[in-house]
């Protein structure tokens, strides 16, 4: 675990309300701070077009619903981002050379992620 | 008067004959008194190698050559010489005694050529043919004094060429019948213009069985048509050994003839009413067959003609029988064939080379959507999906290279756009010398199974999808649960009875298919676990169907409420009352949690992971909120949800 200056800013899109929780205190352990959170398409769609985070966590299905518009919205406006899923490593679109963390998360591949999504791994 | 004789010197045992004749008492007077004209034509009758004769006077007084003699049957020679004609030829006299007279009134010589004369020696009646001329001979005034004739025999001959006809027309006649019987019946008809029987009827022989069937008979009376089975002994053992040989058997008379000797055989000659027979067999392969037979109810001589004409005609009606029974049995098995294809629910369809369909099976072309004339003559690509037809010929190239049946599957694209999937197995049909002239396929329509396996897919998929999120959720629960500083028993306890909720909530959606549940089904499966019987916690409100995350969501809050009421509210204490009432109003269902009778209520001074379960949570799965209230007098829970949203959402993918 680095130290950090300031705290890496998330966006978590996640539709499962106890795993997004699970997610934050996770996150809060490795130095990071969830600004944002989104559990739908719009509303992640939303949290992305307002910006002010450093790096965006994307469960690829939302509750039926692909997440991939958000994923192409970041892309376009380099944002870092990376995906999480319960599936297998399909459904990235073709965001195939983003990070992929499988649920459940283990602390130390939401860090090896983030590092290499932001560029410093 | 030796020299006067001379004219009969080289006329052989004839010559001889009349040499030593007494002419005396007879019309013609002594041999030296004969006219020239006699003794010049006398001559060259003698000494022609033909049958010859002259007939002298008006009397035809017959005096005739060696030839001629050997032609005179039933011992007429040569008691015939010297002979009026008319009592030599008595029995045809009435057919020539005009054409006699003729020659002799009109000096016209007469020449006949395969005349029919009706013989009847001995009693007996036939057909004979002769060919013969009449010259007249004048005497010494010069009027007509007699007739020079020459002979020759041709019934063997007109026979034959009669037998000829008649089977040529039996072969055209025979050929273009389909029906075993009506061969039998064509074959008797013809039969029966050369052979007079009163039965003429067709046989055939089962070696295993000992029996001969007789197939069909054309009768006159008195004799019956005995079509039928009988046992082959009964014939007559030699009879039987002469069949077997392929020996033509005559029998004349069968109260006389030598082969039928036992007293039982004779008995069934008589009781069928033969009198007389003529068989023939039929052997082939060495084994004797079937037989064409004549019988009559009188006994009769059976010429040579009429044995040689059965013979021919029961070589054809065998071989037609024969070549009628292959193609009836190649109609059937082809009528089997086609039954086959109409009815096979298989998908059957035939092409040429270039992939032309040249038919298909009312399954096939139901499955197309299209009649089979509307099929028939387009390309198979007309009914592929795209890309498939490449496929297709590619199986196509292997079976010619390499022979054999391909199995593969395309894609068909019916009339109305259906895309189904056909396993084809295709093999390549040959001509007679090995070479490919088009293909058939078989195919099995397995688009339900497709469909099958990629449910099934999918099935797989989501339950790996639902696994894993269990799985994060429980992590998500433990984490909570055991988070840093709790008390570790206190914290397994509270994590057993989250996974518990977890597994009852489960438990009732799998009950409901995972459609969903009743919001009483769920108070009931969560509050009934902590009431402990004692009826301290009630729920009402109306029917409401929720969605299962909606549904897991309520559990696990339900749960949580139930869990703190029990440790600090209302159920840690007898009298303590909880009341759960749902309403709906609109699109809004809203839930209301009120504990009463409870020690009061503080606001905790730090939101564990249950209120904020219940905050968040719960608020993000009903797509609404829940808000804690915490009133001294008991801990109340408002919980909005929009039912259009928790109710309305199927399944999640």
């Amino acid at each position: 675990m680095s130290a950090r200056a300031a705290p890496l800013r998330i966006l978590l899109v996640e539709d499962e309300p106890i795993i997004a929780m699970t997610a934050e205190d996770m996150l809060d352990a490795i130095g990071c701070a969830v600004v944002a959170s989104a559990a739908t398409l719009e509303e992640a769609l939303a949290a992305a077009a307002r910006g002010g985070f450093d790096l965006a966590m994307l469960d690829i299905n939302l509750n039926g619903v692909r997440s991939l518009p958000v994923a192409d919205l970041l892309k376009q406006a380099g944002t870092p981002f990376m995906f999480t899923t319960g599936y297998g490593a399909d459904g990235c679109g073709p965001h195939t050379d983003v990070p992929l963390v499988p649920k459940p998360y283990r602390i130390v591949d939401l860090e090896a992620a983030i590092a290499r999504a932001t560029g410093g791994g | 008067m030796p020299e006067l004789k001379a004219f009969l010197e080289g006329g052989g045992e004839a010559g001889a004959l009349i040499r030593a004749h007494d002419w005396n008492a007879t019309p013609l007077g002594p041999i030296r008194e004969w006219p020239q004209s006699l003794r010049s034509s006398l001559g060259i009758a003698l000494r022609s190698p033909a049958a010859s004769a002259v007939f002298w006077g008006s009397d035809h007084v017959f005096l005739y050559n060696d030839a001629w003699g050997s032609l005179l049957a039933g011992g007429r020679h040569p008691w015939a010489l010297g002979r009026p004609a008319r009592e030599v030829l008595a029995d045809i006299w009435p057919a020539l005694a005009e054409q006699f007279a003729g020659v002799l009134r009109d000096g016209q010589a007469v020449n006949r050529i395969d005349e029919l004369l009706v013989r009847n020696l001995g009693g007996e009646t036939f057909d004979s043919y002769w060919s013969y001329s009449l010259l007249p001979v004048a005497g010494e005034d010069g009027r007509i004094a007699g007739i020079l004739a020459q002979v020759r025999e041709s019934t063997p001959f007109v026979l034959r060429g009669r037998r000829e006809a008649l089977i040529l027309r039996m072969a055209e006649r025979l050929r273009l019948l389909a029906d075993p019987d009506a061969i039998l019946d064509a074959a008797f008809e013809l039969v029966g213009e050369e052979v007079d029987a009163a039965r003429i009827g067709y046989a055939e022989l089962d070696e295993g069985a000992g029996t001969i069937s007789i197939l069909g008979c054309a009768v006159k009376p008195p004799l019956d048509d005995i079509s039928g089975t009988f046992s082959i002994p009964d014939f007559g053992k030699d009879i039987d050994e002469d069949l077997r040989a392929g020996r033509t058997i005559r029998i004349d008379d069968s109260a006389r003839d030598l082969r039928l000797g036992e007293a039982h055989v004779r008995k069934v000659y008589a009781a069928l009413g033969v009198a007389s027979a003529l068989i023939v067999p039929i052997v082939s392969g060495e084994r004797f067959r079937a037989m064409l037979f004549a019988h009559h109810h009188e006994p009769r001589r059976w010429s040579d003609h009429e044995g040689a004409l059965l013979r021919a005609a029961t070589e054809h009606v065998w071989r037609e029988i024969s070549r009628a029974r292959a193609e009836a049995e190649l109609r059937r098995s082809e009528e089997r064939y086609r039954r086959l294809f109409e009815q096979a629910n298989d998908l059957i369809v035939l092409a040429t080379l270039d992939q032309v369909i040249t038919d298909v099976n009312p399954a096939a072309a139901a499955a197309i959507e299209m009649p089979r004339e509307g099929i028939i003559g387009h390309s198979i690509a007309d009914f592929l999906a795209p890309g498939q037809f490449d496929q297709a010929k590619r199986m196509l190239e292997q079976k010619i290279e390499r022979g054999g049946t391909t199995q593969h599957e395309l894609i068909i694209v019916s009339r109305s756009g259906k895309h189904l999937n056909w396993d084809i197995n295709s093999t390549l049909t040959l001509d007679k010398s090995g070479n490919p002239v088009g293909l058939h396929a078989i195919a099995r329509d397995v688009t339900e199974r497709r469909r099958a396996e990629e449910r099934q897919r999918l099935l797989v998929n989501e339950l790996n999808h639902r696994v894993k999120n269990t799985l994060a959720l429980v992590q998500g629960l433990a984490l909570q649960s055991f988070k840093d500083g709790r008390d570790m028993a206190e914290a397994r306890e509270a994590f057993q009875h989250r996974l518990a909720a977890l597994a009852a909530a489960h438990d009732l959606l799998t009950r409901e298919s995972w459609e969903g549940a009743t919001l009483d089904a769920l108070a009931a499966e969560t509050l009934g676990l902590h009431d402990g019987g004692e009826a301290r916690i009630a729920w009402h409100g109306p029917p409401v169907r929720l969605n299962p995350k909606a549904a897991v969501s309520l559990v696990m809050a339900l749960h949580e409420l139930c869990t703190n009421a029990a440790k600090y509210g209302a159920l840690s204490v007898r009298e303590g009352r909880v009341e759960v009432a749902w309403s709906v109003a609109g699109d809004l269902l809203t839930i209301l949690w009120r504990e009463s009778g409870g020690p009061p209520v503080r606001p905790p001074e730090r939101r564990g992971f249950g209120f904020r379960m219940i905050e968040r949570a719960l608020a993000a799965d009903l797509d609404g909120s829940a808000k804690l209230d915490f009133d001294p007098e008991g801990l109340l829970c408002r919980i909005e949800a929009s039912l259009a949203d928790a109710a309305s959402r199927g399944e999640e993918e």
